[in-house]
């Protein structure tokens, strides 16, 4: 039995990406969202782009469609209760999760992908997105320095 | 449905991606010479300068680092991309790793406002209402067929590379949404099927920015600094150049051509 499921999306195609490693032996599937594609209109070469992406993750499984449908079909065919994917911001990222949860009865476990810079949660909720230098200033000379815990 | 994934080469991959995708084959069948996968993106980590980037980054010719689809992608992460910086460059890296933070800088906005990256973040500041301005982007743009050579240019390269720099970028965008008067949205949908690090949130508050939706003046040029960033080679042989170029004149002079409603506080800088 499997049990885990690994979710490969566009935000993370990174053949060493954390649910990847996490779950060495795990399927692992990409799926093409054509609703997406339709809305955005997305050209042939993008398509291309992503696809050589996916060819070197080994073992990697692409299918088209409806997104929480064929990851639902997937984990079926796999016996998978469980879903791993990387982080995304992305609106839709959050809607398909919502949708494997609630139509289709799948945990989703969303794992981190390591930050630009390490903030704790209260230095990410002071942060002000108002314009970039005001994100920008507090930040830069922990981002300049390659020790991490550089204390401010 | 189940796709393929064993293939004997790029031609063979191509070959069936047209016929998996036959919309998007239809519409824009172009292929980009730059390959996808971590191999590809660490052969790019290993050739960034970030001593030449500094120096040279708003020229068309300068060394800048054409990560920005792997980055887009999560093929590379810009923690990695950071710390590859800073060992090469050490303090030359800072302009660099700046540029790395306005991809971090905008994700954040999008994590806040998610769809809300489609509409204008602030009111515009250029005296023009949003309804002053043509939904639709002109075909005469994305077919690269204004007669301008740079426009042009940049848009037979955005078509066939899914690649831009930066400041044709910013010419491109300033001349769609300031000269032509279209919606911010539509060139921002354009770059977005073409682009291949078209990235939502890097991309539409990108084109927030030149608009000023997301600044507090727009962003707009005049040909001496298209023709100083470019070595001149669009102007050349361009039949306008004498001849109505619409980029020619003064920052001043443009001003008040471009935004002859536009409050005057807004353009001090
Ligand atoms: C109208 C417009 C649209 C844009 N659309 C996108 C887009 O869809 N996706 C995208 O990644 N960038 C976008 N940018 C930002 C920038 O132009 C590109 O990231 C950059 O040109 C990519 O080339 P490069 O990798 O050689 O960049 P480099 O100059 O070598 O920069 C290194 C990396 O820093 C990041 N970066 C640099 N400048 C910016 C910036 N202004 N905003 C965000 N990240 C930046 C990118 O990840 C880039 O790969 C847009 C800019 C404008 C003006």
């Amino acid at each position: 039995m499997n049990d885990v499921l690994v979710w490969l999306h566009g935000d993370c195609l990174n053949p060493h990406g954390p649910a990847l490693q996490a779950h060495a032996d795990a399927p692992r599937v990409f799926v093409f969202d054509e609703a997406l594609l339709t809305q955005y209109r997305l050209s042939l070469k993008r398509l291309a782009f992503l696809y050589e992406c996916l060819l070197e993750i080994p073992r990697v499984e692409i299918r088209k469609g409806d997104v929480a449908a064929e990851l639902a079909a997937a984990a079926r065919e796999y016996d998978c209760s469980r879903i791993v994917t990387a982080e995304s911001v992305a609106p839709r990222f959050a809607q398909i999760r919502a949708a494997l949860q609630r139509e289709y009865d799948l945990t989703v476990e969303v794992v981190a992908l390591e930050p630009f810079i390490e903030l704790s949660s209260t230095e990410a909720a002071r942060l002000d997105l108002k314009r970039f230098s005001r994100y920008w200033n507090p930040l830069k000379a922990r981002a300049l320095s390659l020790n991490q815990s550089f204390d401010w | 449905m189940k796709l393929k994934t064993e293939f004997n080469d790029r031609e063979e991959l191509i070959a069936y991606l047209q016929e998996t995708f036959p919309d998007a084959a239809a519409r824009s069948p172009e292929i980009s010479e730059t390959p996808g996968g971590r191999k590809a993106a660490e052969a790019a980590l290993a050739q960034i300068k970030p001593e030449r980037y500094a120096a040279t980054r708003n020229h068309l010719n300068g060394a800048v680092t054409h990560l920005a689809a792997y980055l887009r992608h999560g093929v590379l992460t810009l923690a990695e991309a950071r710390r590859a910086a800073l060992l090469r460059g050490g303090k030359q890296a800072e302009k660099l790793v700046t540029e790395f933070a306005w991809r971090d800088y905008w994700q954040r906005v999008y994590a806040q406002i998610g769809d809300g990256i489609w509409k204008d973040r602030e009111s515009l500041k250029t005296g023009w209402r949003p309804a002053d301005y043509a939904e639709a982007l002109p075909d005469d743009i994305a077919q690269g067929a204004t007669g301008l050579r740079c426009m042009d240019g940049f848009a037979d390269e955005l078509r066939q590379t899914g690649y831009l720099h930066n400041h044709a970028r910013m010419w491109m965008a300033a001349y769609v949404i300031h000269w032509r008067r279209i919606r911010w949205q539509a060139g921002a949908a354009w770059f977005l099927e073409h682009l291949l690090d078209g990235d939502p949130a890097s991309n539409n508050l990108s084109w927030q920015w030149v608009a000023s939706a997301f600044a507090v003046k727009p962003y707009y040029f005049n040909r001496d600094n298209l023709e100083q960033f470019t070595d001149g080679v669009y102007c050349r042989d361009c039949q306008h150049y004498r001849n109505g170029c619409p980029f020619e004149g003064t920052y001043d002079e443009l001003q008040a051509r471009l935004f002859p409603r536009a409050d005057e506080g807004a353009f001090k800088r």
